[in-house]
């Protein structure tokens, strides 16, 4: 018996296999980017040997397969999505290209507007008119309706993106809408904005449905053969993919609202830091999750990630609710070099994976921070990647010298330089992150995770002023072993409309049990297992504009003094978040949400592993640059033990990931065999 | 002195000067009350020297970026006592300021004893007292009946708020309770800002701190300097109009603008523009300087830091008692979108036959429309700022301008909010909102279009509008060889009477139920020979609906 991870990333496929009495393997395979399921049909071969069994021996015995995946990330980032029609309210086809008058970068004034995802020429309006409070102005026209498909056909549109105006509060003309082209065009995928994100903000509402629409169809295609393929290998039990919001849906679902599916693995990753904060008994952490062109930076508090609406990617809002993560462009490949006013840059250009750093040997010449870290002496050239990939250390001198040139500095300054720029970008990320919700990052604890991070964590949160790290055993493959303690999970959010008066208790009680019966009932249909019920309110002052997300668990949904158990539960939670709260101030109650969770049965994933029996052997020595060039242990991570103890500096090796240790910085592993680290 | 600090020293202080002032952007912003700050973003952070120094900024809006040393240095000129834990305040145009809407707030930072920094927090308020709600008075002849005006003062005194003032400055406001949420984060954001300078003093010693900030600044002029450098020398001339006053007595006041380009260096003389007004559309002296620095930092790379090294290749002239620097005492309100707009648009068409690849063609200008009424489904009053119909950018040597996004001095920076909520909330319909077709400039590349929005008033009894702007005969200005965008077109249309044409300056225009505003916003000026825009251009456009009369206009 198996629960089974699988994650895909931009270079590699990683997975992760838990038995019953909690034992765990670990597999890479490379990224398919052309056809995702080659690359993890053949990563699940790899895992099937590492356990010492067949493909389809493993398959069969596997409970659950759980599918973190990036199609939809990468038709966005790609512009490889469907061909979409909007089909909007007459009067209204602008929206999206509109972006509410808002323009990123201040000063450039010459870079032309980017384009939408919808053409205008494809950006069809119907004769229809719903007023503010739900009522119809003007009714569906039926003779533009049928204009309007009539233009989809000849578009030739794959799929479409119907999108009313107060469609959150009377959808009966865009569900009508959506009928007709079912009836008329039943080989187009059709999204509708009343289905998609039930909300007021026509311009968040509008781009999430366009997203929705543009990625739908190539998620379907691929999670359809996906699963054609795993059934055909011997899988019988089902098959979930994670979703933004951490969560997990089974296929037909993720395809339905296929823009929920955009952080499908970062969020495996964060499912990966709860758990850990769990095992950890460390409530507070920062994950830091760097890679080789970016870095993920998110927040555990209490325990608990917490959920946005306000994520965008590729320059397209999706404002579903999904983790709250911030990517940041710099990483292993972040380029450094020196501007024409002598400013030295490391980033935002990035190596990439080609030509990739100098010391990869493909004809890169520029300096990449993965370059610094050879020349540096934290990465061993020949054991990179487990020996499977090693790097070219001349080439790193080479392309250093270059640039140390540059500087007018030694090749050991300018190196130094590099690592310590990038660690304090790494640094501002995460203090922008955390100021953003109020939080001060220096009585968290950073989790490092992801390949690049254990060179640079000690010095990342030195900046922050961080005093301790835990780096997990599974660091190297956190999201594909996170999504199996991920929960199955439904949303439904909608609109509340007060219009000026106070919120009252009746309605929201109607309002809530109505999201509640379609969200238990939408679980059902998937899931007998336990359910539980999360309700929360997006709500704010009346002058404010950023809505705060309230959880209202734990409140008697039957009190008859409800709106004012709810206004109480605002206060507080304004309070904590932004150190003030105003009762005499008016309160808007914007969104309903609820959740129906469906917790699975985990396997243990906290098998502790044997105690140590003597001191920590160092395998080898080598030199490091730490201010001077020192003689420094190398452990192997695989071979350390609960209750062993490591003193800076010195450097421990995993088959895919690298631990650096500063002076005084003091390592110990704990009884899950995982490094504690504590700052000097 | 900058040669000994070692370059990887001074990134490490670069990157910490720019992400300081971006925390002090995120406290505001999550902090502030008023629309105007929380949604509008209308507020900059900035770390000036004791010197009146721009260290660092964060790029909110362009308008302040070369204002606040202006404020900087006019506290240092007031007084020299500073302790650690004051804080200063200032809006006067004629102490420093652009215009008495936006207050700044200014914190000393200390290193030791030594006094190093300031940080500052400029914030537009959503009210300043005075004789109409919001600051904008079409009808004043003097600063007096713009609202209360702050010279220098200590709001705090090492630390300890004085009370008696905040309560002076709190009472002269409309909306008392507002304004101090939007001060408490003001201070706020502005304490962090030293906070975090602290730390870096002991970091680095405050010395190491000050060679670093000389050599970025030092890095920021060379920057400059050699991107100017590979402009064409000479002497230019560019003007630009504002179409009124608003008094009902001047039209077409110009502004004047000879640059001088010499090697790395841009001398901008302003001096024969014409003479001030008695009403809102003067300038300030430090308005007019941060008109200037807006221009030119348009004009260079955008990715240069915006500091006082990359301003020291520009020199700017101009004369007290022009429309561009007003004598004491004068109306100065609508400075910051006008003439700052006109200022920056001369300067341009100047600085076109210099660096024409950098020259933008004309962005739009700001037309206000404000109104007050009684919503009829709850019974209560409303009051309604417009921020629909952007109107056009312009078109550049890259590409066609961005449609619906703003005007010079706010270039996509404001954020019109959302139409359902606004329907939500006021008893407002709109019933149209879309892309203006033809109303970019044409050219090689075509003009940013305006906004065509049929408003529709669902009020019940009579309500009143104010508006104050420009832009409805000046239009934003083509360049070599495209053409203007259209002008603003605003009307009023009541059933059974005339459509009323409103213009620009004007208070207390009735509105009765069921009327209707045609607003049609401008577009961008066009950039280059519209011989040249491409035939797959135009048939874009005419597929698009975004041109109306499509091919047949190519090379006639």
């Amino acid at each position: 018996m198996y629960t089974i991870g699988v994650d895909v990333g931009g270079t590699y496929t990683d997975l992760v296999a838990i038995d019953e009495r909690g034992h765990t393997i670990f597999a890479k395979s490379p990224s398919t980017p052309a056809d995702q399921s080659i690359g993890v049909m053949a990563g699940l071969e790899e895992l099937a040997r590492r356990l010492g069994l067949s493909r389809a021996d493993m398959l069969a015995a596997a409970t659950r397969l759980v599918h973190g995946t990036t199609v939809a990330t990468n038709a966005l980032l790609e512009r490889k999505g469907a061909k979409v029609a909007l089909v909007t309210t007459e009067g209204h086809r602008d929206i999206i290209e509109m972006r509410e008058g808002l323009k990123d970068n201040r000063y450039d004034l010459r870079s032309p507007p980017p384009e939408p995802l919808v053409p205008r020429e494809r950006r069809l309006t119907v004769r229809e008119r719903i007023k503010a409070n739900g009522d119809v102005l003007i009714p569906l026209d039926e003779v533009s309706a049928n204009e309007v498909i009539a233009a989809i056909r000849a578009s030739g549109a794959q799929s479409v993106a119907i999108c009313f105006l107060h469609a959150y509060r009377n959808p009966a003309h865009e569900i009508a809408m959506a009928e007709r082209i079912a009836r008329e065009l039943p080989d187009v995928n059709v999204s509708r904005s009343s289905d998609v994100l039930p909300q007021i903000l026509e311009f968040e509402r509008f781009s999430t449905t366009v997203v929705n629409a543009y990625v739908a169809p190539p998620v379907r295609r691929y999670l359809t053969s996906l699963e054609a393929r795993l059934r055909e290998a011997g899988l019988k039990s089902s098959v979930f993919i994670i979703l933004s919001h951490g969560g997990m849906a089974p296929i037909e679902e993720a395809a339905r609202l296929a823009a929920g599916t955009v952080l499908s693995g970062p969020a495996g990753g964060i499912s990966g830091c709860q758990r850990c904060a769990e095992l950890l008994g460390i409530p507070d952490l920062v994950p830091f999750d760097m890679g080789g062109t970016s870095t993920d930076i998110s927040l555990i508090s209490d325990g608990r990630a917490a959920l946005s609406a306000a994520g965008a990617l590729a320059g397209q809002r999706i404002a579903l609710r999904s983790l709250d993560i911030t990517s940041i462009a710099a990483g292993g490949g972040s380029i450094a070099d020196v501007d024409a006013g002598g400013t030295f840059h490391v980033g935002p250009e990035s190596a990439g994976s080609v030509p990739g750093p100098a010391c990869y040997g493909n004809g890169g010449t520029d300096v990449a921070v993965t370059d610094a870290n050879v020349v540096l002496g934290y990465l061993d050239a020949d054991a990179f990647m487990g020996g499977q990939r090693p790097l070219d250390r001349a080439a790193s001198d080479a392309a250093m010298d270059r640039l140390a040139a540059k500087l007018g500095l030694s090749r050991d300054a300018a190196a130094a330089g590099v690592y310590r720029m990038i660690n304090l970008k790494m640094a501002d990320g995460i203090r922008l992150t955390t100021l953003r919700r109020g939080v001060d990052p220096r009585r968290f604890t950073l989790l490092s995770f992801g390949g690049a991070a254990g060179l640079h964590c000690v010095e990342v949160a030195r900046e922050l002023e961080i005093k301790r790290i835990v780096v997990p055993t599974a660091a190297s493959v956190l999201s594909a072993w996170g999504m199996l303690t991920s929960d199955l999970r439904y949303e439904v959010s909608r609109t509340y409309l007060d219009s000026g008066k106070r919120i009252q208790s009746s309605e929201v009680r109607a309002l809530f049990a109505e999201l509640e019966a379609q969200a238990a009932g939408r679980l059902r249909s998937w899931f007998d297992g336990p359910m539980t019920i999360q309700r929360s309110a997006e709500m704010r002052y009346g002058e404010q504009i950023f809505e705060i997300d309230v959880p209202l668990d734990g409140l008697d949904m039957d009190d008859p003094a409800l709106a004012a158990r709810i206004e109480e539960r605002f206060h507080c939670r304004h309070e904590d978040l932004y150190t003030y709260a105003s009762p005499d101030q008016e309160v808007v109650f914007v969104n309903a949400r609820v959740a129906a969770v469906g917790a699975v049965t985990r396997g243990n994933d906290d098998v502790k592993p044997a105690p140590a029996t003597a001191p920590p052997q160092p395998k080898s020595k080598r030199k490091a640059f730490f201010g001077a060039w020192r003689e420094v242990p190398v452990y192997a991570m695989d071979r350390l033990a609960p209750s062993h103890t490591l003193e800076g500096p010195a450097i421990v090796e995993a088959e895919t990931t690298t631990v650096v240790l500063n002076d005084g910085d003091r390592a110990r592993v704990n009884e899950l065999g995982w490094l504690d680290i504590r700052l000097g | 002195m900058s040669a000994t600090i070692d370059p990887i020293t001074r990134s490490v202080v670069q990157h910490r000067l720019s992400s300081i002032v971006a925390e002090m952007g995120e406290a505001m912003l999550r902090t502030s009350y008023s629309q105007i700050l929380n949604s509008s973003r209308d507020f900059s952070l900035a770390i000036c020297d004791t010197k009146g120094r721009l260290i660092a900024q964060a790029d909110h809006i362009p308008v302040h970026v070369g204002a606040l040393p202006w404020a900087a240095r006019a506290i240092e000129e007031r007084f020299s006592n500073f302790k650690p834990g004051d804080v200063l305040l200032l809006n006067d145009p004629y102490h420093g300021g652009s215009h008495l809407p936006d207050l700044t707030a200014f914190v000393p930072v200390f290193d030791g004893e030594r006094r190093m920094y300031w940080a500052i927090v400029r914030a537009h308020q959503s009210d300043i007292g005075g004789a109409t709600h919001g600051g904008y008075n079409p009808t004043a002849s003097e600063i007096y009946q713009e609202g209360l005006r702050v010279p220098p003062i200590f709001l705090y005194e090492a630390g300890k708020l004085r009370d008696d003032i905040l309560d002076m400055l709190a009472l002269n406001v409309r909306n008392s309770r507002d304004f101090r949420g939007d001060l408490a984060a003001m201070v706020g954001a502005a304490r962090l800002g030293e906070r975090r300078l602290l730390r870096l003093f002991d970091e680095f010693g405050g010395a190491t701190v000050e060679r670093a900030v000389d050599a970025i600044l030092d890095a920021a002029e060379q920057q400059t300097r050699a991107v100017v450098s590979t402009w064409k020398d000479g002497v230019f001339h560019g003007e630009a109009f504002l179409d009124d006053d608003g008094s009902g007595g001047r039209e077409n006041i110009r502004i004047s603008a000879k640059v001088t380009k010499r090697g790395g260096e841009v001398e901008v003389d302003l001096s024969d523009s014409d003479p001030q007004s008695t009403r809102f559309v003067n300038s300030s002296h430090a308005n007019m300087q941060a008109a200037v620095a807006m221009a030119f930092a348009y004009l260079i790379d955008p990715d240069i830091p915006k500091n006082d090294g990359c301003l020291r290749a520009l020199k700017v002239i101009a004369k007290q008692g022009t429309i561009v620097w007003a004598d004491p005492g004068r109306p100065v309100t609508l400075c910051t979108s006008h003439p700052s707009n006109e200022i920056v648009e001369a300067i341009v068409k100047a600085l076109s036959a210099s660096c024409p690849e950098r020259a933008m063609a004309g962005w739009s200008r700001r037309f206000r429309i404000a109104i007050q009424g009684e919503d009829p489904r709850t019974g209560r009053n409303f009051i309604w700022h417009m921020f629909q119909a952007r109107p056009g950018g312009g078109a550049s040597s890259q590409g066609d301008g961005w449609s619906s996004i703003g005007e010079w001095h706010t270039v996509g920076g404001i954020k019109f909010g959302s139409l359902e909520v606004a329907e939500v909330r006021f008893p407002l319909h709109f019933r149209h909102h879309e892309f203006l077709a033809d109303s970019g400039g044409d050219g090689k590349h075509r003009g940013g279009l305006g906004v065509a929005l049929d408003l529709v008033m669902e009020t019940q009894t009579v309500a009143l509008a104010n508006t104050a702007g420009e832009g409805t005969r000046h239009r934003a200005t083509g360049m070599l060889g495209g053409s203007d965008g259209e002008p603003h077109r605003y009307r009023l249309i009541s059933e059974g009477r005339e459509p009323r044409v409103l213009r620009t300056k004007e208070v207390g225009i009735e509105i009765h139920p069921g009327d209707w505003f045609e607003i049609r916003s401008s577009g961008g000026g066009g950039w280059g020979d519209p011989a040249e825009r491409s035939q797959a251009a135009r048939a874009r456009d005419a597929e698009q609906g975004l041109v109306s009369d499509n091919t047949t206009k190519a090379g006639a």
